[in-house]
């Protein structure tokens, strides 16, 4: 692999080198198989399908490569074949066992569909499947494509050009306008602004600066961070850098959590990769500009996801948030100005450079442009992480790309915001998926995790888990959280068990009053949404628990003695 | 999260365990090792090496099960902290234990997808059946189990857990059982099927 890079022209060199590889092995004559390798696809063997793949194709001129998942979870382990002359094929469901079957064609039942515009015999485009059919990938338009560990497919596939535009072709204040202008909101919950973010760090006077990604991901749903990590780390890298050079900042965290050690690894390989190719470092490219890049792990607290916890978990004591202001833009990590953004959100931004804010801003909604990573959890028939245009319905989302509940199960109700909003009901269905719109009826965008229920979940069982949730992973720092979750929990086992009384619904009501309004960190303020929501959707549900004793479906254990809560577990 | 639950038998019988499972743990960590890993995390100014203490006792933790306090002196001595604020770190994070793991380790995931396919019954099997809950070891010591919070990231195979080295999805209490019956019977432990995260080049210069 060629040595540091130190100038534009060099880094143009190796582009179109990669480049003219990149195509020589799609148009040549070896035969291509990719196996997709991430931590869902694992956990189902596709490690073994990869060794088998090589094994069989031992001693002949095929490529056999390693890429990651492409979102589609329900058909990993997955192999693509591409054969001199033929598109390349996605195959789903490989074990080992079939590999041998599968390089001789005779799996072709096997095929989901083919990675490019045109059909090929009777397999249809990969894009024309419904899961596929409504994505329109910005974020993860490498992901299941480029080995996640060759630094070199990434940048055959435009990875670093932005980079490389920010540094000679725009004043920082240009690029801050095109983030601007692409009316690019944060997509880790809050939907804040990012331009305006930089805009704020770009003039903060104090020195050094820094930029921190939260890749923390700790909610009960969500895994959409880690597969860009497992699938594409260097448009996480590229983003990162790119904020850090508009913003004047000398150093850049990727703070990970440390469960997930495939998307660790990943990571650490594309900063190792691009460090010996100059791209990260003191003098990038020749430019004159520098950007030292820190990559470190979290522990498994939930609470690191809230911006002055993670700044507290990187600076190595406990994750417990502090009061604001001053704003972490203003006061942030080693007490300096520290540009906080989520992974997804620096993830667009390589795009945003490229193509331009305007063309960015037109996709999606007026007031939530782009696109949002979705994953789904519950018994759908295509579970996976989907990239849909702002603006889609659930209903699209649930019905059409993730293929409509599994036989026997029946649509319940859907839980919104992760553990920080509440559940809707079948009537909602028809609300799109936005910053602003589900908030109207109590749901929440959050990090864009949903979690679809069936019959078989009661409500006030599913509301006492979420509560649950909460009270264990409050940091204990503030009074209200820490002890008005444990109250709550008490009072829905009160009702889950059968011994409640009607005043308990207007007891929650008013501990969730205090709980909202008194508590120290915006994850606290939110913790008992998930309950009241449950409340408010499912109201019949806990009213036959306190009044007729009776749980429809049949999971609550009524008549069981309730445990009193204990404030900290 | 901050103050371990009192156990039952009151405080006497708290730190009667806490004596017991210490003088266990002595000669199950090697020291040198822990040396040796600490080696490979160079800092050059104090707030790198704040930074870099969490990372270690990932290391630490990862590779041995657990953190002892003996080796939570030489994290601190290392880094120029003290052992207090490295227990601090060890006793908040969910991640960390401060006793070791029993032979078979199981992470069991109780993120939301697994609880609307049914999790909730398993970590109540677990109490019933192996008498153990979150972060507990079967008194036989052939068991450790920790609840995860988060997601394990493989939804479409709800309720899934991981055993050792392998992830088992579409549990039922009656898979999970058996699994653990043949995990035991076969013998072997968790650290057999061990694969370290892949040491960075991000620990420092």
């Amino acid at each position: 692999m060629a040595t540091r890079l130190d100038s534009r022209a060099a880094f143009e060199r190796l582009r179109d080198d990669a480049r003219q590889r990149w195509d020589a092995m799609w148009n040549g004559d070896r035969m291509v198989v990719s196996v997709g390798i991430d931590s869902s696809s694992q956990a189902k063997g596709a490690r073994q399908v990869l060794a088998a793949c090589q094994r069989a194709l031992q001693g002949t001129n095929a490529i056999v490569r390693e890429v990651s998942g492409n979102g589609a979870m329900w058909m990993e382990p997955f192999v693509e074949i591409r054969r001199p002359g033929e598109p390349p094929v996605v195959y789903g469901w490989i074990t080992p066992e079939d590999v041998p079957d599968l390089l001789a064609g005779r799996l072709q039942e096997r095929a989901v569909g083919v990675r490019g515009a045109e059909p090929f015999g009777d397999i249809q485009p990969l894009d024309e499947h419904p899961f596929f059919k409504h994505q329109l990938r910005i974020v993860l338009d490498n992901v299941g494509i480029i080995e996640p560990g060759s630094i070199e497919d990434a940048i055959a596939r435009g990875a670093y050009s932005s980079l490389a535009k920010v540094l000679f072709d725009m004043t920082p204040e240009e690029a801050i306008a095109e983030v601007t202008a692409a009316n690019l909101r944060g997509r880790g919950g809050a939907g804040f602004p990012a331009g305006i973010k930089w805009e704020s760090g770009r003039k903060a006077r104090a020195r050094p600066k820094f930029v921190a990604v939260n890749s923390h991901e700790g909610e009960p749903n969500v895994y959409k961070d880690r597969r860009i990590h497992e699938g594409d780390p260097h448009k996480i890298l590229e983003g990162m850098l790119i904020s850090s050079i508009v913003c004047g900042a000398e150093r850049a965290y990727n703070y990970i959590g440390g469960e997930y050690p495939l998307a660790i690894q990943r990571f650490r390989k594309a900063v190792a990769d691009a460090e010996r190719l100059g791209l990260i470092g003191e003098n990038i490219l020749g430019s004159g500009k520098s950007v030292e890049v820190r990559v470190l792990t979290g522990g498994g607290a939930y609470i690191c996801g809230e911006g002055s916890a993670l700044m507290y978990s990187i600076m190595g004591v406990r994750g417990q948030p502090r009061t604001k202001p001053p704003r972490s833009v203003e006061e942030g990590l080693w007490k300096r100005p520290t540009i906080l953004n989520n992974t997804e959100t620096l993830s667009n931004v390589p795009a945003i450079i490229d193509r331009g804010g305007e063309w960015f801003s037109q996709i999606g909604t007026s007031k939530s442009a782009g696109t949002k990573l979705m994953t789904i959890q519950g018994p759908l028939k295509h579970v996976g992480l989907v990239e849909v245009r702002m603006g889609t319905t659930l209903r699209t989302l649930i019905e059409e790309v993730w293929g409509g509940m599994r036989d026997g199960h029946e649509f319940r109700g859907i839980q919104t915001g992760g553990v920080s909003a509440g559940a809707l009901s079948e009537q909602y269905l028809d609300y799109s998926v936005d910053f602003d719109s589900l908030t109207e009826v109590g749901g929440m965008l959050g990090s864009g995790g949903f979690v679809v229920f069936d019959q078989h979940v009661c409500p006030v069982d599913f509301a006492r888990y979420l509560t649950a949730f909460n009270r264990v992973e409050s940091c204990s720092k503030c009074v209200p959280c820490r002890l008005g979750n444990p109250a709550l929990v008490e009072i829905v086992d009160r009702i889950r068990l059968g011994g409640g009384a009607i005043e308990d619904l207007s007891l929650i009501e008013r501990t969730s009053k205090h709980v909202i309004e008194l508590s120290l960190c915006g994850l606290g303020q939110v913790a008992p949404m998930p309950l009241l929501g449950m409340m408010k959707m499912y109201p019949e549900s806990f009213r036959e628990h306190i009044e007729q004793h009776i749980c429809e479906a049949g999971v609550c254990q009524l008549g069981e003695p309730a445990t009193i809560a204990i404030a900290a577990d | 999260m901050e103050e371990a639950t009192p156990r039952l038998g009151g405080p006497e019988a708290r730190i009667a365990q806490e004596n017991e499972s210490h003088t266990l743990v002595q000669s199950e960590i090697d020291l040198d090792v822990v040396r040796e890993m600490l080696s490979h995390f160079h800092y050059r100014d104090y707030q790198q090496a704040q930074e870099l203490i969490l990372s270690a006792l990932q290391e630490i933790n990862e590779h041995f099960g657990w953190v002892s306090f003996d080796a939570a002196e030489l994290v601190a001595e290392h880094f120029g902290t003290t052992a207090t604020r490295v227990y601090a770190l060890l006793t908040f994070y969910a991640d960390f234990r401060t006793e070791p793991r029993g032979k078979h380790f199981m992470l069991l995931c109780h993120g939301m997808a697994c609880y609307v396919m049914g999790s909730q019954r398993l970590v109540q099997n677990l109490e019933d059946v192996w008498g153990i809950s979150d972060g507990g070891t079967t008194s036989d010591g052939e068991l450790t189990v920790q609840v995860v919070n988060g997601c394990l990231g493989v939804c479409d195979r709800a309720p899934i857990c991981k055993l050792d080295a392998d992830y088992l999805g579409d549990l039922t209490v009656e898979r999970l059982n058996d699994a653990i019956r043949n995990a035991i019977a076969r013998g072997g432990s968790w650290r057999d099927a061990h694969h370290p995260v892949a040491a960075g080049s991000n620990h420092g210069d």
